[in-house]
């Protein structure tokens, strides 16, 4: 009689592992696909940029105030990467007399050009895909997403790219965009009655995008990340 | 069994201490202030936002942080705007001692503060010799 109890036991033990083993295996299997920092931008750590130049975001989105506003959140989040950060608010204005308002008109700019005149090892680009409010018929939705890509002035070749998405359900429910996302759910109850700002989810999805992004030479865990796992985006 | 709790309460002191991440810059609100800044572009909002950009300096300096990128140079074009030479160049030095990749882009600035400083000693002893004239 001992001796099947026992018995019976074991099989329950076989049972829960056995479920866990193949739970846990359909939850790998339905996660992103993840690589690391050091497979995704050899090229970053190959040339190893120090001084970043931030260059005026291109607008794709029909928010007029969406490229000024945007640009008062990347100077802080880039800076904690460990790269030295042009003062955005100078380098900005500067290009502005130079007649350059935003990266458009940039295409046509050779990007040795920013190392001679600024001293840039590396210009960041960024577009500003969504910049929008939803409104669905029981739930409204709040956007901002931003395609950041980094690129060489001595090479020019793209060193890093990636893309940060923000999604704040405005009605208090559940929210994407990964863990920028699960932050934001929390911010967003405090906020959700008053007036909708964009700013401090654009400063998430920089956060969000930057995660990816090989450390600089000031940071202390400069050139030991390479191994670190991020999730591996689709390229247009 | 008091000890024991002693001692499990300071594990759980030292986790607490080692799992808090040392901050690598402090930014104030600098965010905040540039953007109101941006909102409304007057002397009130660009005052507030330069007084952040000095108490980032001093609360850095404080509490033995480098001073974030760029503070330092965004500091010094707005005393440079505002035609306050010596000030500006002092911070573009500041910058370009503490970051040397901002060399080419501080000494570029102190460039320009040495004509602005030109132009308004010029200015100064035209409007003092029309004014000896007058006499």
């Amino acid at each position: 009689m001992i001796m099947r109890v026992i018995l019976l036991e074991r099989k329950i033990q076989y049972v829960i592992i056995f479920t866990l083993i193949s739970f846990s295996l359909l939850l790998s299997a339905c996660g992103p696909k993840m690589v690391t920092k050091g497979e995704k931008f050899p090229l970053l750590y190959e040339e190893a940029p120090s001084a970043i130049l931030v260059l005026p975001p291109i607008n794709q989105t029909t928010a007029a105030n969406a490229k000024e506003y945007y640009s008062t959140t990347i100077q802080e989040p880039l800076s904690f990467t460990g790269y030295y950060v042009f003062p955005y608010e100078v380098t900005a204005e500067i290009l502005k007399m130079e007649g350059i308002y935003d990266a458009e008109l940039l295409t046509n700019v050779s990007l040795p050009k920013f190392r001679e005149y600024f001293g840039a090892d590396a210009v960041l680009f960024t577009t500003i895909k969504k910049w929008d409010l939803s409104y669905i018929v029981i739930a409204s939705t709040l956007t901002v997403s931003v395609d950041c890509q980094l690129k060489s002035t001595h090479s020019d070749q793209v060193l890093w790219e990636y893309n940060g998405t923000v999604v704040v359900d405005l009605s208090g429910g559940s929210s994407g965009g990964g863990l920028a996302g699960l932050i934001a759910k929390v911010i967003v109850t405090a906020i959700s009655t008053a007036t909708t700002d964009y700013v401090p989810y654009a400063r998430l999805a920089n956060y969000n995008a930057l995660s990816s992004m090989p450390y600089g030479k000031y940071h202390e865990n400069f050139n030991r990340d390479r191994d670190q796992k991020i999730i591996e985006q689709k390229q247009k | 069994m008091k000890k024991v709790i002693l001692i499990l309460l300071m594990l759980v002191f030292a986790s607490l201490i080692s799992c808090a991440p040392k901050q690598m810059y402090n930014w104030e609100d600098y965010s905040k202030t540039l953007y109101a800044y941006k909102k409304d572009s007057n002397e009130e909002s660009l005052l507030k936002h330069i007084k952040e950009l000095e108490k980032i300096i001093e609360v850095s300096n404080q509490n033995n942080m480098r001073v974030p990128p760029g503070v330092y140079g965004e500091l010094g074009y707005y005393y440079l705007r505002n035609n306050k030479i010596k000030e500006a160049v002092e911070y573009f030095n500041f910058e370009k001692q503490l970051y040397p990749e901002s060399v080419i882009l501080m000494d570029r600035l102190i460039q320009k503060a040495a004509v602005a400083k030109t132009l308004s000693d010029e200015a100064e002893s035209i409007n003092h010799a029309i004014k000896e004239s007058e006499k």
